[in-house]
């Protein structure tokens, strides 16, 4: 049986024939470790590594050297809150932040941290008024989602960076619902950017990148080594090897770069027009099923869409569903603050998020899918 | 032939000035660092043109020149 995915929102799939290609030929191509040796094995991984900054850098209009590739959102998000040296003092976060911003947090808390957590409110007006009653000049710095994993609700990061910069508070945005799908850039005014390559980026898994606008510098997590100033015991200084310690995913840059450059090509307005028409379809399919609650609240998402069966757990619907033939994520979905603010604790929702390649076809048969359980039970 | 190599901070900056100046129009590759130009691990640009105003061009998009030698080969 076909199984039609619908989890985007956890990594994406399918990726692009040219991204598949990329992952193929990249142990082949890249063997070379880059900057660590002067051969034409090295120099060329290098390079392949270098045209990626710089693409990434364009999309997110930072400066090449201040891109820094990790291994996912989460790795970057744990460099970037951690690594702010006031974030020991204290920290502002959204009540709908994945786990990723909320246990480093919690993390920092235990230490001694103050955090506290500003309210996602009914419109961007609520949510920017409880921001600034948090955000003091003494604040340590500000994480905010772009976009909310559980409900797709795009967040005002504009405005709330304004508020930082007022402050002069370090803000991070977490990049990783809203980067190669949304408008997302330093352009905004937020100083860090943390994004997973394998989401929207379209890269493999074992991605990431943190991105800055140089403004703020960061501590270390980790040390090692870096190619560079070797001779010395202190970490390296300078970006981005000050962040990249230990050898590169080569062979993930290698797709990140692929995926990177499918985007370019098609345009984010194009691939966000499609997975938006899509959801619109999907609500549109499903709103008047019997039982259906969708959680949609707010003004602008990016295509996600979460809904419960009145009565039915989440996981049970999602296994269901796979049973049918269409992987959607049940449960959770790794944000317990998401979920506390929007009142779906326990039982968590079913998250249905297409992608670039879903069709209307699939979207429509997923609909009719669940309007069978809905009737005749899981 | 004589070469100048510059020393620069690292990989990242030697692919940056790679970019820069051979989008100039300018001959540039990259090579490890030898022994007496800098210590520890490092890259250097190997240039044919006017050293100094080559690390005039790379300063401007905030590139460091760590050091100059000239090779014979």
């Amino acid at each position: 049986m076909r199984t039609v995915y619908f989890d985007n929102a956890a990594t994406s799939y399918p990726k692009p024939s040219s991204v598949r290609a990329a992952i193929c030929s990249a142990s082949n191509d890249y063997g070379g470790n880059p900057g660590r040796g002067g051969h034409s094995y090295s120099l060329r991984s290098a390079e392949m590594v270098y045209e990626t900054r710089q693409l990434a850098a364009g999309m997110f209009k930072a400066k090449p050297e201040n891109v820094v590739f990790t291994l996912n959102c989460t790795h970057s998000l744990n460099m970037a809150i951690k690594g702010i040296p006031g974030s020991k003092r204290s920290l502002v976060i959204s009540s709908m932040e994945h786990n990723s911003v909320s246990r480093p947090a919690y993390a920092l808390f235990k230490r001694g941290a103050r955090v506290d957590v500003a309210r996602i409110g009914r419109t961007d007006e609520e949510t920017l008024e409880s921001f600034k009653r948090f955000i003091k000049p003494n604040t340590g710095c500000v994480v905010c989602t772009a976009a909310s994993n559980v409900t797709g609700r795009i967040m005002p990061v504009r405005e709330i960076a304004r508020l930082c910069k007022d402050m002069g508070v370090p803000f991070i945005v977490d990049g990783a619902q809203a980067a190669g799908i949304t408008e997302l850039d330093l352009g905004m005014g937020m100083n860090f950017i943390c994004v997973p390559g394998h989401k929207g980026l379209l890269g493999a898994s074992g991605t990431g990148l943190l991105i800055s606008d140089g403004s703020f510098a960061l501590d270390t997590i980790i040390e090692g080594g870096t190619g560079a100033t070797s001779a010395e015991l202190d970490q390296t200084g300078f970006m981005p090897e000050h962040l990249e310690s230990g050898t590169l995913n080569t062979v993930g840059i290698a797709s990140l770069l692929a995926g990177l450059k499918f985007i370019e090509s098609t345009g984010i307005g194009s691939v966000y027009n499609h997975e938006d028409a899509l959801c619109d379809i999907f609500i549109d399919a499903v709103k008047d099923i019997s039982g259906i609650s969708l959680y949609r609240r707010g003004d602008r998402f990016v295509p996600i869409v979460s809904f419960n069966l009145d009565g039915l757990p989440s996981e049970t619907v999602a296994a269901s569903l796979s049973d049918m033939g269409f992987a959607l994520r049940g449960g959770l979905h790794c944000a317990v603050l998401a979920h506390r603010t929007i009142g779906t604790l326990p039982n968590g929702t079913v998250r249905f998020s297409p992608s670039v390649f879903s069709s209307e076809r699939d979207t429509l048969l997923l609909a009719r899918a669940i309007k069978k359980l809905s009737k005749d039970g899981v | 032939m004589t070469y100048t190599l510059i020393a620069v901070s690292s990989i990242t900056y030697a692919m940056k000035a790679k970019r820069l100046l051979n989008n100039l129009g300018y001959y540039c590759e990259i090579e490890k660092t030898p022994k007496g130009l800098s210590s520890g691990c490092g890259y250097s640009i190997r240039v044919r043109e006017n050293s100094s105003y080559i690390c005039e061009l790379l300063a401007k998009s905030s590139i460091e020149c760590k050091g100059m030698m000239s090779v014979n080969r």
